[in-house]
């Protein structure tokens, strides 16, 4: 029995699988597991732009989009792009609302003189913070000297006629032009002002125009296409569950393969390879990174419920044969070509998601990207590291399990 | 003659069960129709936590009157969880200014008209890919026609049941239950490749014997990960029903395995059975 032991503990699928293990546990005690919105809550916004972009364009995009959010305090946001027409921002914790606020706006910047455009926000070079007394609010802003001469000239001799400034069409604030602008003489300095309701409104409303001032003007328009968000609270509660109900599937399982086998000796095998399994995606996804979603944990549990049906079929294999050797070597044979031949179905059907959700990012069923990845992921994980062990284990103690 | 001997002489006959299992439930799907999820169809389906107690028919109207739009439902009400259901996908802003004072969004999900279109378009591509794929391997596993269509006839059944099932039960298709069902496609196949290699490769035993032995690791993995399921689904539904993702997932696999025990022992193993006697 000893001599089995050591033999088997000597076979380098064993070796390896041991050493991943650890290996795993490092990974995931020291990186951890990222979380998916939907178990630690946060918000998905997915933006559709007007129409396809070049990736200069989109790269504007996404920068000018991370700035604004920066600026407007939203922390621990990813901005990235998906395909060349959309756009996804995801935020941890919920501020859905203040986000598709700022996001959604192209932040077109225009002032007006009569119904000639004399400035853009092109002509803005830097922004100061917003000064809000009462009620009241004001953005100071400098212009370009270019700018400033463009807006002295429009001016010149039009003193009380209103300067309409917009954002994105919206009508801000309309200022009178003052005999001293009149002249001719260029001023870089200008400001946009508003009233408001509150103290807090105004320092919303500053903020909110200070943002897009500074942030430029979006290339294209965008619009907000889908939100999806999920509270703190919520996403917490998630997550136990799927480790109660993980948990209470492992169980089951073990009752039914009691039943079946009457031997624990088997069992418990099992029961290690299974959570091997577990322990080597989790450590695969906290190296690479991935997140671990709802959809994630049940590729998860799709692949580990897989390994238990290839342990089934390597024992049911083994037990069904002779003692003789070389028999047992055949019937394992056997039972790995059944494996590798339900791998590939499994992994052949799981591709066309895997491929959409890599190519299109998170929108429509490329949300479901997680849970192609980690099926396929487990499976290989099982095929290549943690079936041949269970294999070698039970082609080496079969003799002693049997009655 | 014991009865499972006379069960497996009349195999053409048994093969007659599972094709009338997946004619009732193609004429389910086509007569009684799928509902869709926000996912595919668009709109907006708040979970909100309420801070004062009102009913259906206050909610319904308050959202109703502040919002402006008379498409609103109120799926359920239960101590101070609400869901709420919107027809149009509607500015998260305006639904939170709202619901201010009456009640907080836990979770919310808007579609767009474009983002739905194209999530249903998805779908369509995803599983019938995942499907060619499927059969392709399967062919390039056996390299004979029959047994591998017998496989592929017992996985589009299975999928079939499953819809059927979903169709009977107010499943939503949704992008939850599609991923379901591409698992489907992958747990369906083990067991029918189990049973084709083991009747058509082993040399010892009669087809009957191998067909059994077959069997008995067939059932424990498809029994051991409908209890693995049950158990996934029992957890959602009763200490986290808003993760309907999960809940939708398990009884849709639920449904397609216990499926696949009828489709697999009779359906297959019938053709296979068929297929050898008139080779022989």
């Amino acid at each position: 029995m000893n001599r089995k032991v050591s033999k088997f503990i000597k076979d380098y699928r064993v070796l390896l699988l041991i050493v991943l293990v650890v290996a795993s546990i490092t990974a995931i005690s020291t990186m951890g597991i990222q979380q998916g919105l939907d178990l630690q809550g946060g918000s998905l916004i997915q933006i559709q732009l007007e129409r396809p972009v070049d990736a200069a364009t989109m790269n504007t995009v996404t920068s000018v989009l991370d700035k604004r959010l920066n600026i407007f305090g939203v922390k621990d946001v990813k901005v990235r792009a998906s395909g060349d027409q959309n756009v996804i921002v995801e935020i941890a914790g919920v501020q859905p609302d203040q986000v598709a606020k700022i996001v959604g706006k192209p932040g077109k910047f225009e002032a007006k003189i009569g119904n000639e455009t004399v400035l853009t926000g092109s002509d803005i070079v830097s922004v100061q913070s917003p000064i809000i007394t009462g009620n009241e609010w004001e953005v100071p802003f400098r212009l370009s000297p270019e700018g400033a001469r463009k807006f002295a000239e429009a001016a010149r001799g039009k003193a009380g006629e209103p300067v309409k400034m917009y954002l994105d069409d919206r009508l801000i604030t309309s200022p009178e032009i003052s005999a001293e602008v009149a002249t001719g003489k260029p001023v870089t300095d200008v400001r946009i002002t508003g009233a408001e309701n509150s103290k807090a409104e105004a320092e919303v409303q500053a903020k909110e125009i200070e943002t897009l001032l500074k942030t430029g003007s979006l290339p294209v328009k965008v619009k907000i296409v889908g939100v999806s968000s999920v509270s703190p609270e919520l996403g917490k509660q998630f997550t136990e569950g799927a480790l109660i109900a993980g948990l209470l599937a492992v169980l089951a399982i073990a009752l039914i393969l009691i039943v079946r086998y009457r031997s624990p000796l088997l069992v418990l095998p099992i029961f290690f390879t299974t959570l091997a399994e577990l322990i080597l995606i989790l450590g695969a996804a906290a190296v690479i990174r991935w997140n671990i979603d709802l959809a994630a944990i049940a590729g998860i549990l799709a692949a580990i419920g897989t390994g238990v049906d290839d342990q089934i079929i390597i024992t049911d294999e083994v037990l069904s044969g002779e003692g003789r050797r070389t028999r047992r070597k055949f019937r394992i044979k056997d039972a790995f070509f059944i494996i590798f031949a339900s791998a590939g179905t499994l992994i052949a059907a799981m591709l066309p998601l895997a491929y959409i959700g890599f190519s299109r990012g998170a929108t429509g069923i490329g949300l479901l990207a997680g849970f192609a990845f980690t099926t396929v992921l487990g499976v290989l994980i099982g095929v290549f590291i943690t079936r041949p062990v269970y294999a070698r284990f039970i082609e080496t103690f079969n003799v002693a399990m049997r009655k | 003659m014991t009865l499972i001997d006379r069960i497996l002489k009349s195999y053409k006959l048994l093969i007659a069960i599972p094709a009338a299992i997946t004619l009732i439930a193609l004429l389910l799907v086509t007569f009684n129709g799928l509902n869709e999820s926000v996912d595919l169809k668009g709109g907006t389906l708040a979970e909100l936590t309420l801070h004062k107690s009102v009913t259906q028919a206050e909610l319904e109207s308050l959202l109703r009157e502040k919002l402006g739009t008379g498409d609103v439902k109120v799926l359920s009400i239960r101590g101070e969880r609400a869901t709420v259901q919107f027809g149009a996908d509607l500015d998260v802003v305006k639904v939170s200014e709202a619901l201010r004072g009456t009640a907080t969004i836990n979770s919310y999900k808007s579609v767009g008209p474009v983002l739905s279109r194209q999530a249903m378009n998805q779908i369509y591509w995803a599983i019938g890919f995942a499907f060619l794929f499927m059969s392709v391997t399967v062919f390039i596993i056996f390299r004979a026609p029959v047994p591998s269509l017998a496989v592929i006839l017992a996985a589009a059944s299975d999928i079939i049941i499953a819809v059927g099932g979903m169709s009977i039960l107010g499943i939503p298709l949704s992008l939850a239950s599609v991923g379901a069902i591409l698992m489907l496609i992958g747990y369906s196949v083990d067991t029918d490749i189990l049973l084709t290699t083991r009747v058509l490769k082993r040399r010892k035993g009669s087809i009957n014997e191998r067909a059994l032995g077959a069997m008995k690791t067939g059932v424990t993995m498809s029994i051991s990960a409908i209890a693995s399921m049950a158990a996934l689904y029992l957890v959602t539904v009763f200490l986290m029903p808003e993760a309907r993702v999960l809940s939708d997932i398990a009884s849709v696999l639920i449904i397609g395995l216990l499926a696949d025990i009828l489709t697999t022992w009779l359906m297959n193993l019938g053709i296979l059975r068929w297929y050898l006697e008139v080779k022989s």
